[in-house]
């Protein structure tokens, strides 16, 4: 649980363009990392290259080196099916699986993972979805389908699919974007919960999420059109926004550029 | 909801609170050290400035990391905003407290308080020390009343203040210049310590109603 994530010389591809070069950086385990930046700066590729999502788009590929913990995630005869369970991922529009009810949303994982018996599976989805701060309100409405709750419901349903497999790692792509402000305070509540059993990461447009709920902040950015995304500068979230080394984050993070 | 937001915001009260008990013991100290031509007790003010100091720079950056990462509003935003003040407000209080304990160093181990003087002095620096505890009290209850009554508080020191110097330049003072030169000093320091402390139930005020005090009685303190 709560592994460590060191990304070395990383750069990813779609086809001829290269998207991100060379980002090397470290992702503390049980601490939330944020990752910013301006459109198109490739934070959100990144964060698909360390769970091996980045590959299932054609002709896309990847160069350099992900660990977690000492597991090289890129490594000859890594399952990468395996590494997305190791490492789960909620995406930017909340989507439950649209045909199954709330109990089946979070069971499916579990299932695939070959988790049998009505009480384990029972337990189990209690558990992921007391976790993900949703079961006091799904208790008496667990056979209904996922896709009738609200946005705000449906993303932390997200949250309690992916925490249900137990992975190491939760990857979060923009997951407050299409959220109202006070489901993206609950979302952000839940992320400080979590932090104390995983590693989170979480790609956000939004700079005063960041700076809210993340422990570190990398800031990416693109020197012009068709150049790849690059990481600038990763450190402490409150160093970045309150006083962060390069010139080039502090215009963003301002509203000067980007 | 953001329960961290939240304990860093009441960081910021203990801290003040803390700050204030602090300066409000030191000033009483320092007018121990004067009136008793006390060295230990003086010395005790000087060093236990450095604790003042420490949380002043302490809520400095707590203040820095909430409005840099919380984006504090309302309520919030103005408690941020007059906390930074106030614990100028209080930082400066201590250091007057330091300025008297120095002079009571100084003149050690004479006094720098004639007998009929003594009185005046002691009745200073009791209201000193009553102005800046109630400082402290304000910040703790955000009580307007009680911030009000500090205004009254002050206007007995500028009194004892004016009344200190009529006794300097009445032409009865023969203890020489230097000696009138540490009183004036002295009456100075409470009567500016106490100002700050004026100044801190502005800025409660200012925290609970959103509406600034008085600018009229505050430019005639300050």
């Amino acid at each position: 649980m709560a592994k460590r994530i060191v990304a070395t010389g990383l750069s990813a591809y779609y086809g001829d363009t290269k998207a991100i070069s060379d980002v090397s950086l470290t992702i503390e385990p049980k601490s939330v990392t944020a990752l910013i930046g301006p459109s198109g700066c490739g934070k959100s590729t990144f964060l698909r290259t360390l769970n091996r999502m980045h590959e299932v788009i054609p002709g896309a590929r990847v160069e350099g080196q992900v660990l977690l913990d000492d597991q090289d995630l890129y490594g000859e005869g890594v399952d990468a099916v395996e590494v997305r369970r190791t490492i789960g991922m909620v995406f930017q529009r909340p989507n439950p699986f649209p045909t199954m009810s709330i109990y089946g949303n979070v069971a499916s994982g579990l299932k695939l993972n070959g988790i049998k018996g009505k009480q384990r599976l029972d337990e189990a989805v209690e558990r992921s979805l007391r976790g993900a701060n949703l079961w006091n309100e799904v208790k008496d409405r667990l056979g209904k389908p996922g896709a009738g709750l609200s946005g705000g419901q449906q993303q932390r349903l997200c949250i309690a699919r992916a925490i249900a497999v137990e992975p190491d790692v939760l990857l979060m792509d923009e997951p407050c974007s299409s959220l109202d402000p006070i489901s993206t305070l609950a979302i952000e509540d839940l992320m400080n919960e979590l932090k104390d059993r995983y590693t989170i990461v979480i790609v956000t447009h939004n700079m005063q999420q960041a700076a809210r709920v993340s422990d570190t902040t990398g800031f990416f950015t693109i020197d012009g059109p068709g150049q790849p995304g690059r990481l600038v500068e990763i450190d402490a979230t409150v160093k970045i926004f309150s006083n962060p080394s390069e010139q080039r984050t502090e215009d963003y993070i301002t509203g000067r550029f980007g | 909801m953001r329960d961290s937001y939240h304990e860093q915001l009441a960081e910021v009260g203990d801290g003040l609170i803390e700050m204030s008990r602090l300066v409000g013991l030191a000033v009483s100290q320092a007018t121990t050290a004067l009136l008793a031509s006390d060295l230990a007790a003086a010395d005790a003010v000087i060093a236990g400035d450095q604790a003042v100091n420490d949380l002043y720079h302490q809520l400095d950056d707590v203040a820095v990391q909430l409005l840099a990462r919380q984006q504090p509003v309302a309520t919030d935003l103005r408690a941020i905003v007059t906390g930074l003040r106030m614990s100028s407000d209080l930082e400066r209080v201590g250091d007057y407290a330091v300025h008297i304990a120095k002079v009571a160093r100084r003149r050690h181990p004479s006094s720098v308080v004639p007998v009929e003087l003594r009185a005046t002095i002691l009745e200073m620096g009791q209201a000193a020390t009553r102005i800046a505890v109630k400082a402290g009290t304000v910040i703790a209850t955000r009580d307007l009343t009680l911030a009000a009554q500090l205004l009254a508080d002050d206007d007995t020191i500028d009194d004892l203040h004016a009344q200190l110097f009529e006794q300097l330049l009445s032409g009865s003072f023969e203890h020489g210049v230097e000696a009138a030169i540490d009183l004036a000093l002295v009456g100075r320091y409470y009567e500016r310590l106490a100002d700050h402390a004026v100044s801190v139930s502005h800025a409660v005020t200012y925290l609970v109603t959103g509406e600034h005090s008085d600018p009229e009685s505050y430019a005639a303190e300050t």
